[in-house]
């Protein structure tokens, strides 16, 4: 059985759902998308040859009567969109970030275990190859025990959608609590709580704005650097977002008790880092060649992946949309937990509550 | 008359901005708040016509609507060009559709002049040597279509419905390649660049070259015509090179460029596998390239002008003088 999906909300983003869908036609195929603008709902549906569009989500639920809803629209609708979904008895998938705040999430999240539906998140880095094998290695227990985990998330507003952000003060980004952070930080934070065993970790975190005001308007108020730590019982986390670091790099470094590990996002790589095992001025020439051939390993691992048409950018997105489905199929848990979602929600709201005092000022 | 021009502040909105207020046109420009506008500045201070800028933008037809007021003509240059296609589609089809609720809004007839592209006409089946003139029927399979044709044929589609529902005199310009001092060097229908190394694809086709004026005048004369509205013209100049001489000229004029000609049977091998390689791999690749984007561009064309000549335009700046301009411009930006 294929189930019957309906994206809602046809920006950007929602090209990557279509074309993933499209490669999993044994579990799920793509019967209508809706926008509120039936221009925009028209335009994805003529490039991925989708049967049916519509502006009216009501209409689209009666007459689909979809299996599944991604909603791929900003976060202010979320909420309201997932009610009519799940009243309509449809799983729905959300993008990140889920709410405007986590007493939002904490309603949504509920709302669809009430109806006995199924929920995931648009958390797809989660399930990027990269982050997939720290995962494996760290349940191996290669690692030894996880002592501190850096995750970086670089930022590059010179992009399409910072462009777009930028160019437009009427933008959704600026209406949302934690503005630019709030639509990114997800990814920053899921990679590192993941380590942290503990419900509610104490946050710290501290923002600042490294552009100049230009626009004399609700723009210049977005601050685009984050510093956060998380501190847990047994595990500790720094999360960086930055604007202006270049590369924008995306990396997440677990620290264990026996070795740590280096895990990059954009090359795609993971690679150990371990103490010299020779002594002197020796232990200390060896590890560089060491560390250079494992980088060198994986490169030809992506090479092979790469021949094996198993490198695609959305390769994160393509599994958990497979895990999520299967899990619907089979009637089993979902591959992210309404505890997991509500933990970063909860991070996130605190983040907020914290840079708030420091929105727009200058300097870092 | 009272101009609105929307994307006032861009490459070709400049040109039109110091014609119209040459022609004693009183100009309301649209730029986008915080956008540099040293150039339309400096079209100001040569042009002491009536004038006044507005910050804002088309995101909404409550925007829109005050920019109307008092106007008896819009011209709509203002086009989204980079991005994902969604973006282009928010930018370039959406904005229009404010733009076109408000003056539907506004009550009274308003003319639209639109700068559409030579893009929107369905060409890949047509044979090698074919003329493009207005006549040539817009493009059927937009899917197959660049994400620009596919926003400049939705564009130019909504204008004409919202004419026809609303009885909107519309005017449609349809540029080929505008080209000028602070314009890109190389249009795609030369070539793409990779890094240092040009591809060159135009071989000996002709290239849809309009000088940025020469254009601007077009646009301004069909704004002005009373035969205008209801049609669609093609803008382009006369005396046009083909892609290799304008190589050729650029290589004289500006530099040296790494250039490697693909002909145009290669080009659609090449593009022939691109697709395949796309398809067997799920797109581990884009299909940047297909055999009927690439016949859609480089197959090579001949184009016609003399609907717009009936209407009076003629090439003020000849396309020698043009080029030596532009290229004296490249070289002085020292561009790579």
């Amino acid at each position: 059985m294929s189930l019957k999906v309906a994206i809602v909300g046809c920006g950007k983003i929602a090209d990557g759902h279509v074309e993933e869908i499209g490669k999993m036609p044994d579990l799920a195929r793509v019967v209508a998308v809706c926008d509120l603008e039936p221009l925009m709902a028209e335009q994805l549906a003529m490039r991925y040859a989708v049967p049916r569009h519509y502006s009216d989500l009501g209409e689209l639920l009666e007459k689909e009567r979809p299996d599944v809803v991604h909603v791929t629209t900003p976060p202010q609708s979320h909420l309201e969109i997932t009610r009519l979904a799940v009243d309509a008895g449809c799983h729905v998938y959300v993008e990140k970030p889920l709410t405007l705040n986590h007493a939002d999430s904490l309603r949504l999240v509920e709302l669809v275990e009430k109806a006995g539906r199924s929920l995931t998140v648009g958390y797809t880095y989660l399930y990027d190859p990269p982050a997939v094998a720290v995962r494996e290695i760290v349940a191996s227990g290669a690692l030894g025990e996880p002592v501190h985990v850096e995750s970086f998330f670089g930022y590059d507003l010179a992009g399409s959608f910072g462009s777009a952000l930028l160019g437009d003060p009427g933008h959704w980004v600026h209406r949302l609590p934690g503005k630019l952070f709030h639509n990114n930080i997800d990814h920053m934070l899921n990679k590192a709580l993941e380590f942290i065993e503990d419900e509610a970790p104490e946050v710290a975190a501290f923002a600042a704005t490294r552009r100049a005001h230009r626009f004399g308007d609700v723009r210049d108020a977005m601050a685009d650097e984050l510093r956060v730590l998380l501190r847990g019982r047994k595990t500790t986390a720094y999360g960086t977002f930055s604007s202006h670091a270049r590369p924008a790099a995306h990396f997440l470094r677990v620290y264990g008790t026996r070795r740590t590990l280096h895990a990059d996002f954009v090359a795609r790589t993971v690679v150990f880092e371990d103490a010299p095992k020779l002594p002197s001025a020796i232990g200390r020439l060896l590890p560089a060649f060491r560390t250079a051939r494992r980088y060198a390993g994986e490169g030809w691992h992506n090479v092979v992946r790469f021949a094996r048409s198993d490198f695609h950018f959305f390769a994160g997105l393509n599994r958990l949309l497979r895990l999520y489905y299967r899990s619907i199929l089979d009637g089993g848990p979902p591959p992210i937990s309404g505890r997991e979602i509500l933990r970063v929600s909860a991070a996130m709201e605190e983040v907020f509550r914290q840079v708030a005092l420091g929105q727009g000022k200058e300097g870092s | 008359m009272k101009a609105l021009v929307t994307g006032s502040n861009g490459f070709l909105g400049v040109s039109v901005v110091a014609r119209l207020l040459e022609g004693g046109d009183d100009v309301r420009c649209l730029v986008r708040q915080g956008s540099a506008r040293a150039r339309l500045d400096a079209v100001f201070a040569r042009s002491p016509g009536s004038r006044e800028v507005v910050m804002g933008s088309l995101n909404s037809v409550a925007a829109v609507a005050p920019l109307l007021e008092g106007v008896d003509i819009v011209y709509h240059l203002a086009a989204g060009m980079r991005g994902a296609p969604a973006d282009l589609t928010l930018n370039g089809v959406v904005t229009s559709k404010k733009l076109l609720d408000a003056v539907v809004g506004a009550g009274r007839p308003v003319r639209l002049v639109l700068v559409s592209s030579l893009s929107v006409y369905g060409v890949a089946e047509l044979p090698r040597g074919s003329i493009i003139d207005e006549r040539i029927q817009f493009e059927t399979h937009p899917e197959r279509r660049d994400a620009y044709a596919q926003v400049k044929l939705r564009q130019e589609r909504l204008f004409w419905e919202y004419s026809e529902r609303h009885g909107l005199p519309l005017t449609v310009l349809r540029p080929g390649v505008i080209y000028g001092p602070a314009g890109s060097p190389f249009s795609g229908r030369v070539g793409l660049r990779f890094g240092s190394l040009m591809l060159h694809f135009g071989g000996g086709n002709t290239l849809p070259l309009s000088y940025v004026d020469n254009c601007a005048d077009a646009i301004v004369i069909a704004g002005r015509s009373k035969e205008a509205p209801g049609q669609a013209f093609n803008v382009h100049d006369d005396d046009l090179p083909s892609a290799r001489e304008y190589l050729h000229g650029y290589r004289k004029g500006v530099g040296p460029i790494r250039s490697l000609w693909v002909p145009y049977p290669l080009l659609q091998v090449g593009a022939s596998l691109l697709e395949r390689y796309n398809r067997y791999s799920q797109g581990q690749l884009p299909a940047a390239l297909t055999p009927y984007r690439v016949a859609s561009t480089w197959k090579g064309f001949r184009f016609d002008n003399l609907r717009l000549k009936s209407l009076g335009w003629r090439q003020r700046v000849t396309t020698r003088d043009g080029l030596a301009r532009t290229f004296d411009d490249l070289k002085s930006r020292n561009l790579p």
